[in-house]
């Protein structure tokens, strides 16, 4: 805008200078400079100003992003935080391990006992003894659960933080699963809510296969009852069925 | 005709805690005579050197998944007639329909119980 008032401004005294008969005196190529030079500082102003204030927003979102950063304390989460985070994990999986362990030789030490030896209730006691001190790693695991749980939320408060700061420079689109073939079905265990069950397995697999209609599945280890609709046909276990498992 | 109790049967898994559960099932359902193996390459090579009545084996193993065992297996003339049922965490759609072209006899889905095993093992072997 201002540029083409300038450009105007400038045509308009060089027109004024050439309609001129003769010489143009001193004083006459004097307040042209001056208009030309007043011309000039107001677009050098103006150009100043916006150029400043557009470095200065930058300056200052640059500021905000770096405090935004150092509170992360990326140093403090690689150094300490993640790693600790891991080695809570490792003894998780050792802990649960050991446990089950601990009480699968009890149980097996049970079933291989005979029932019919005088110190086989002295046994079942002690073997019960042992499977419930095992059952102690769940309050250690819990412990441990929490630390890294910790971790994750102290991560995740940084980081919506720093994507606030950010604002819509931060493109928010999923991350992209490059896996491709055999590698792309390594999905490990799912979610409640996630993956098929297994009377959906049954119905997948069941237009190829002999598949002998489920008993209701044990409330302990079996997976939350499905609707009926989503059973195979024929998949639903009648009361029949169920009845003849019990034989 | 009824199943051979005593036929040499192969779980594959890479933990050893489900491999010692599987085991203690099979045991319970009458099946003694049962061999381990962690991963498909090691299961690939017990199953070259012995023949096996059924193969138990999970998916997610290194080097070898289970899935590529079943694909080595099938497509190995000695060995493709070999009842394969596969036990995994792995529960998507995709699994299961990727196992089934693959052509695994059955697919169980972790976790699971014994009743469900026996129902499935019935379905592959025939009544025991």
């Amino acid at each position: 805008m201002l540029g083409e008032n300038l450009s105007a401004q400038i045509g308009s005294l060089v027109d004024h200078l050439r309609k001129r008969d003769g010489s143009p005196s001193l004083v006459e190529v004097a307040s042209v400079t001056e208009v030309l030079i007043a011309t000039m500082q107001a677009y050098f102003r103006s150009l100043d100003t916006s150029i400043y204030r557009e470095f200065r927003e930058l300056s200052d979102y640059i500021a905000k992003a770096k405090g935004e950063i150092a509170s992360l304390r990326p140093g403090d989460l690689q150094r300490d935080r993640l790693p600790r985070a891991g080695r809570e994990l490792e003894a998780i999986v050792r802990s649960t391990e050991e446990a089950t362990n601990k009480i699968m030789a009890a149980a097996e030490a049970i079933m291989a006992a005979d029932a019919t030896a005088g110190d086989f209730s002295a046994l079942v006691s002690d073997r019960c003894m042992e499977i419930f001190e095992a059952c102690s790693f769940q309050d250690i695991t819990g412990q441990r659960i929490s630390k890294v749980v910790e971790t994750l939320t102290y991560i995740e408060e940084r980081v919506g933080r720093l994507k606030d700061a950010l604002g819509a420079e931060l493109a928010d689109t999923p991350a992209e699963d490059r896996r491709t073939g055999d590698a792309a079905l390594l999905n490990g265990p799912a979610l409640e809510g996630e993956g098929i069950a297994q009377d959906e397995v049954d119905k997948l697999l069941g237009d190829t296969m002999p598949q002998k209609p489920e008993p209701a599945p044990a409330p302990a280890l079996a997976p939350p009852p499905t609707p009926a609709a989503a059973l195979a046909p024929g998949g639903k276990a009648s009361q029949a069925d169920i009845d003849a498992l019990f034989d | 005709m009824a199943v051979d109790l005593q036929m040499p049967i192969l779980i594959v898994d890479d933990y050893k805690t489900m491999l010692r559960i599987i085991r203690n099932l099979l045991k319970q359902l009458g099946f003694d005579n049962v061999d381990e193996a962690t991963d498909g390459q090691a299961a690939l090579a017990r199953l070259k050197a012995k023949p096996y009545g059924l193969v138990i084996s999970d998916w997610n193993m290194e080097p070898m998944t289970g899935y590529e065992l079943l694909k080595q297996v099938r497509a190995d003339e000695a060995l493709k007639k070999t009842p394969f049922i596969m036990i995994t965490a792995e529960s998507k759609t995709e699994n299961v329909i990727a196992a089934k072209q693959a052509g695994v006899n059955n697919y169980i889905v972790k976790p699971f119980n014994a009743e469900t095993l026996k129902t499935k093992m019935r379905a592959v072997l025939g009544d025991f």
